[in-house]
């Protein structure tokens, strides 16, 4: 028998009943149809098998509740999984050998799959803020490597002693204190306060920051689990702060 | 021809083992049309993936069905490994391979019994069902699960079966052939079996093709199709893969097809146990499936080729985990098997499809 081999192909909305005629003409054998759920709507996936070929046509984004030509007239095998997309996604399949009208499923809530859960949607913002994340990091070391290469071009004879990454560096704490250490005392009790304000305010955004990484973490877990890790965090902290206290005393 | 009249079969059925319902539209004692519903046991389980991250959604998978537990853990986790680009080592791929034909016979061994109980031959379902028990040890000795087994993992197995269990699995199967091939060969020769199933239930091998139809149920047909004859992990070392087919194309055929399966699933095991190579069982998996990556994969479960996709987020739990089961694919060959049997021959039927209904609602 042949190598197993997988593809992933993009089909356009329409081809999709004339591709199926054509498939069945060639001797490809259907596997089966799926959605997906987007935000913007749905996107199936059309699989056949032929000669070792596992190929999933993807139809990106049907609009919810809107209609698509049936294959079943081409592979009757398909009357399963329209009915079951019609059921739990909400696209309807016009001219269905086997038409179950809605009631393939008895399901509770009306297209359950459509629907966004918060622990979804809090796993599709982690992974966007995660994203953006790196992104800006790769930009950041984008900009700093055509730095260093422009600070190199002005600057020849720093060739072999600058380290990349490091010839923007904001001023070291030594250098700070030399500058200080000249100043009047006066004006360097100002600066001094405004560096704790700053080094204050940066703390409190990381913290910020991580709190609300957590909550997202917290969101996307099992409440069970996440009532538990809240529990044992607070724990913690009040015995930290009763340590802290013990301390003070 | 009389007046056509519609029949409610099950879902409440002894025959079936889960809720299967069919409108049969007969005429006499003729069906001319037999129209399949199911729904009773849907539980949502794929919407489930959202919020497990794909570690823990592998016990999930295999909870779909008692019978194909093993197969969809090892669905899932081939599919979830293929998505991420992890190698599995290739003493684990053995090892899946031996827990999966191990549970081949076990399935087999079930439905043979049951279709034994269907033609009313009760002490053969009871002879099934022991040889079935063996198997279950097997699997309770090296893994502490009879249907549920917990063994595969992204990434691999987690646990090994040493040299001397090997030994003890290959003689627990060598008791197994003496019993089973008595078995078989009363199954395949017995006037009263031949009558319930020559005959009954026909589809040609065009219609097999024709309505996409996969497993032992295309086979019977002499549809020439076995994923695991693309030799893909262990399946790849064994000397020779043949996939069992007969062309009769009704009951008798398909009772022949896994009879036969069973004793060719013992020899891969023995086969591979004597090849196994030493190494290591797992490899670690760390991060998660890139935002929109997708793989697909299939994999031969008892009845037959069992689709799973699979799509990421960027984060560790998935985005959407699919599987087409074998029932949902064959439901269409069952309606035409159907078409024009007599009444008291559907049970029959259905039986020798052997239709998992849990797998296919999920």
């Amino acid at each position: 028998m042949a190598q197993f081999r997988q593809e992933f192909t993009p089909l356009d909305r329409d081809a999709v009943h004339q591709d199926a005629a054509r498939r069945k003409e060639e001797g490809w054998r259907y596997v089966q149809t799926l959605a997906v759920n987007a935000e913007d709507g749905v996107d199936l996936i059309y699989t056949y098998m032929k000669d070792g070929l596992l190929e999933n046509l993807v139809v990106p984004l049907v609009p919810h509740g809107s209609s698509m030509p049936s294959i079943t007239d081409v592979y009757l095998a398909a009357f399963v999984f329209e009915n079951e997309i019609h059921d739990l996604f909400g696209i309807t399949f016009t001219d269905l050998a086997i038409d179950f009208g809605g009631n393939f499923y008895r399901v509770a809530v009306s297209e359950p799959m459509t629907v966004i859960s918060p622990e979804q949607k809090a796993a599709r913002e982690k992974a966007r803020r995660v994203a953006a994340a790196k992104a800006e990091k790769d930009a950041k070391a984008a900009r700093a490597a055509d730095a260093q290469t422009g600070y190199l071009a002005d600057h020849p004879d720093a060739a072999g002693e600058s380290k990349p990454g490091r010839v923007f560096d904001t001023a070291s704490e030594a250098d700070v204190e030399a500058k200080l250490a000249g100043m009047d005392p006066e004006k360097v009790a100002r600066v001094r306060a405004a560096i704790a304000a700053k080094a204050k305010k940066a703390a409190a955004a990381e913290a910020a920051e991580r709190d609300a990484e957590l909550e997202a973490k917290l969101a996307a877990m099992d409440p069970e689990k996440a009532a538990k890790v809240r529990a044992a965090m607070e724990a913690k902290a009040k015995k930290a702060a009763e340590a802290a206290a013990k301390e003070g005393e | 021809m009389g007046k056509a009249t519609v029949i409610p079969f099950g879902p409440q059925h002894p025959v079936l083992p889960e809720p299967l319902h069919l409108d049969l539209v007969v005429e006499d004692e003729t069906v001319v049309e037999a129209i399949p519903q199911i729904g009773f046991v849907h539980r949502g389980l794929e919407k489930l993936v959202e919020t497990r991250d794909y570690n823990q959604f592998i016990y999930v998978a295999e909870r779909i069905c008692g019978i194909c537990a093993m197969g969809h853990s090892l669905g899932y986790a081939e599919t979830v490994e293929s998505l991420m680009g992890v190698e599995v080592p290739k003493r684990a791929e053995y090892l899946r391979v031996i827990w999966h034909e191990l549970s081949r016979i076990h399935s087999h061994l079930l439905w043979l019994g049951l279709a034994a109980d269907a033609f009313g031959f009760e002490s053969m379902f009871m002879h099934c069902w022991r040889l079935r028990e063996r198997v279950l040890d097997i699997f309770e000795k090296t893994t502490g699960g009879r249907v549920i087994l917990s063994v595969v993992k992204v990434g691999g197995v987690v646990r090994d079966i040493d040299d001397a269990m090997m030994a003890e699995i290959i003689r627990a199967l060598d008791g197994i052939v003496d019993d089973y091939t008595k078995i078989m060969n009363t199954l395949l020769t017995d006037t009263s079996v031949k009558n319930r199933t020559v005959g009954v239930g026909y589809i040609s091998h065009d219609d097999a093709v024709n309505l996409s139809m996969v497993g032992p149920f295309a086979r019977a047909s002499a549809v020439n199709y076995d994923v695991r004859a693309f030799g893909r992990g262990a399946y790849g070392d064994l000397s020779d893969f043949q996939p069992i087919l007969d062309d009769g194309g009704d009951c008798f055929a398909r009772v022949k097809v896994r009879c036969l399966e069973v004793l060719q699933s013992i020899e891969i095991i023995k086969e591979l146990a004597a090849k196994i190579p030493a190494g290591d069982i797992e490899v670690a998996v760390k991060g998660a499936p890139a935002d929109g990556a997708q793989a697909s994969n299939v994999l031969e479960q008892p009845r037959g080729e069992c689709y799973y996709y699979a799509r990421g987020n960027g984060t560790k739990n998935l985005e959407r985990m699919r599987m087409r089961t074998p029932t949902s694919q064959n439901l269409a060959g069952m309606t035409r098997a159907l078409a024009g049997c007599d009444l008291a021959d559907v049970n029959m039927i259905i039986l020798t499809i052997d239709p998992c209904i849990s797998c296919t609602e999920r």
